[in-house]
């Protein structure tokens, strides 16, 4: 590619990528005159109130972002702490079970969730396990362990045999070898995962939708879907463009801090599975 | 023995994900309404006559289809762009990567209610900018023509940096010699492009359909929260009609056959792409899970 295009072509991936961000952000610091009235004067333009009746609104709209923060970590460690020894244990398997697990994890992995909603809501209904929290993260660690396992399977197989020959000739035993050698050695690949698995948690909408109805509880894709109301023309747009940015914030992060960890660990997955 | 520690991560997956299906073809074969005071009652094939007759679920089997043929298209086509572009050294490579990784990791729902603030009419961004032209009014999320291409773009936006990433890690698979190689020979850019990059990126390539065609059938939040479905159910997809059967119309037994049948004819998508892309050939063997 020539040089101009090349800076062409970049110029319209970040405008493209972040053009609707920046909306929301110019949105969310407008007065509603503003919006209606493009060539309003400027002291009438610019304010903080969106973001006033974000934060003083009932329940808090921090309430959101610590129930999703809640239901994100816990399902992340409950996924991994069943996904390590799976994988360590699929990496050894002989090639029969190992193909038809693949076929099994594959085949879930890419199996379209949103229709599973209503038994899972029946499931929910039978055990009570509706409005709560910790059950909720139930079905997000099923959801992410197939990808999980298939990440993780691939990353246990780059580990040089020896190392754990070594381990075991010391006595170590099999949690042993797992906690003190293997888990540490592949500790950029978990990171990876828990990552991938963090954001399909804090991104998950049917499910968080059919279990939880309780106010207090609610996840922030429900909580902001729910400023959404019914009709295109009532929808405060001020409030909730507020509303997006304070609930994008702690992604921006995420994905500032982790980019490398998030980029290497779909590209594992893509490499490999 | 080693093999146990797989059964309780197999089992989770059993009951999230097989068991429900199972569970669906049950209910699918009987009446299980509130009329019914929520107790089964069989009905033999009452539901599938229904389904079979009933034009809504055949015309958001099409909208579906095409939501999701025309997304991933496009999704390909600016993945393949950006990925290519990110392969090349620059500085701060990295910022741009984040930022063309932005829009993914955001929750579906937030950017979705964004979207439909900037095509709002008349206020929205892209309205203004049309009436800044001189043109007429598009109204495009009132227009029933129209709307169903506002969330494909919206779709497009949101899942074209994971296809990206996918490629991009392809790209990274390439040995630079062979494009060296090429060049010597007098080959252009374009001609690499075709000669090299394409027929080796080609399990990346399938590998992001087969994965995203699967997920964008099972449309959902995106549609929920741009148009609940509308205009006049224009947008409406086979996921919002089984939802709304469940949990407005509180008719599981036909939501159920709605799960069912979408299932199967997602299999036979998936199988007949998969002939046409590898005439034959398996695409789970091609990949080497």
């Amino acid at each position: 590619m020539k040089n101009r295009t090349f800076i062409l072509v970049l110029s319209f991936i970040i405008v493209w990528s972040i053009g609707p961000l920046c909306w929301q952000l110019y949105t969310s610091f407008s007065t509603p005159d503003a919006l209606i009235n493009p060539t309003i004067e400027f002291t009438k333009r610019w304010t903080f109130d969106n973001y006033k009746l974000v934060l003083s609104a009932n329940p808090p709209f921090w309430r959101y972002l610590v129930n999703s923060l809640i239901v994100g970590i816990i399902s992340t460690l409950i996924t991994l702490f069943i996904a390590i020894p799976a994988s360590y244990s699929l990496s050894k398997a002989n090639k029969i079970i190992s193909r038809i697990s693949n076929y099994y994890l594959f085949g879930a992995a890419l199996f379209p969730y949103v229709l599973l909603f209503l038994a899972l809501l029946e499931f929910a209904r039978r055990y009570n396990l509706g409005n709560n929290l910790l059950a909720l993260c139930i079905p997000y660690s099923a959801l992410s362990m197939p990808l999980a396992i298939l990440i993780l399977t691939s990353s246990f197989r780059q580990i040089p045999i020896e190392i754990e020959e070594a381990a075991r000739i010391e006595g170590l035993n099999l949690i042993q070898r797992l906690r003190l050698i293997l888990v540490p050695l592949m500790l950029p690949s978990i990171s990876s995962t828990a990552i991938l698995i963090f954001l399909f948690s804090w991104n998950e909408y049917p499910i968080s939708l059919t279990w939880i109805s309780n106010e207090n509880l609610l996840t922030l894709p429900v909580a902001i879907s729910r400023i959404a109301g019914s009709s295109v023309y009532s929808i405060p747009y001020g409030a909730f463009a507020a509303a997006t940015v304070v609930g994008s914030i702690p992604l921006l992060l995420i994905v500032l801090i982790f980019q490398k960890q998030i980029v290497s660990g779909l590209m594992q997955g893509a490499v490999k599975g | 023995m080693i093999n146990l520690l797989l059964l309780p991560a197999f089992t989770l997956i059993l009951i999230v994900f097989i068991i429900p299906i199972i569970r669906y073809g049950w209910i699918s074969l009987h009446s299980f309404s509130l009329a019914t005071n929520l107790s089964l009652i069989p009905n033999q094939f009452a539901n599938w006559d229904r389904l079979l007759n009933d034009s809504r679920f055949w015309v958001d089997i099409y909208q579906t289809t095409r939501f999701a043929f025309v997304s991933v298209f496009l999704e390909i086509i600016l993945a393949m762009i950006i990925a290519l572009t990110l392969n090349k050294h620059f500085n701060n490579r990295g910022i741009i990567r984040t930022i063309s990784l932005l829009p993914w990791a955001l929750p579906t729902t937030i950017m979705a209610l964004g979207w439909r603030w900037i095509f709002n009419a008349p206020y929205g961004p892209i309205e203004q900018l049309i009436r800044i032209l001189g043109l007429a009014e598009l109204n495009i999320l009132s227009n029933p023509n129209f709307t169903w291409i506002a969330t494909v773009i919206a779709d497009v936006w949101k899942t074209t940096p994971f296809i990206a990433i996918i490629l991009l890690a392809g790209l990274q698979t390439i040995p630079k010699d062979l494009y060296e190689a090429f060049k010597l020979e007098g080959g252009t850019y374009f001609d690499s492009f075709k000669e090299i990059t394409l027929p080796l990126l080609k399990p990346y390539i399938s590998l992001s359909i087969i994965f995203r065609l699967a997920q964008a059938f099972g449309v959902f939040d995106l549609i929920q929260v741009i148009t609940s479905g509308g205009p006049a159910g224009s947008t409406e997809s086979i996921a919002l009609y089984a939802y709304l059967n469940a949990m407005r119309f509180l008719d599981f037994g036909y939501s159920s056959t709605i799960m069912v049948a979408s299932f199967i004819l997602l299999i036979l998508l998936i199988l007949v792409i998969n002939l046409s892309i590898y005439s034959g050939k398996k695409i789970l063997s091609t990949i080497k899970l």
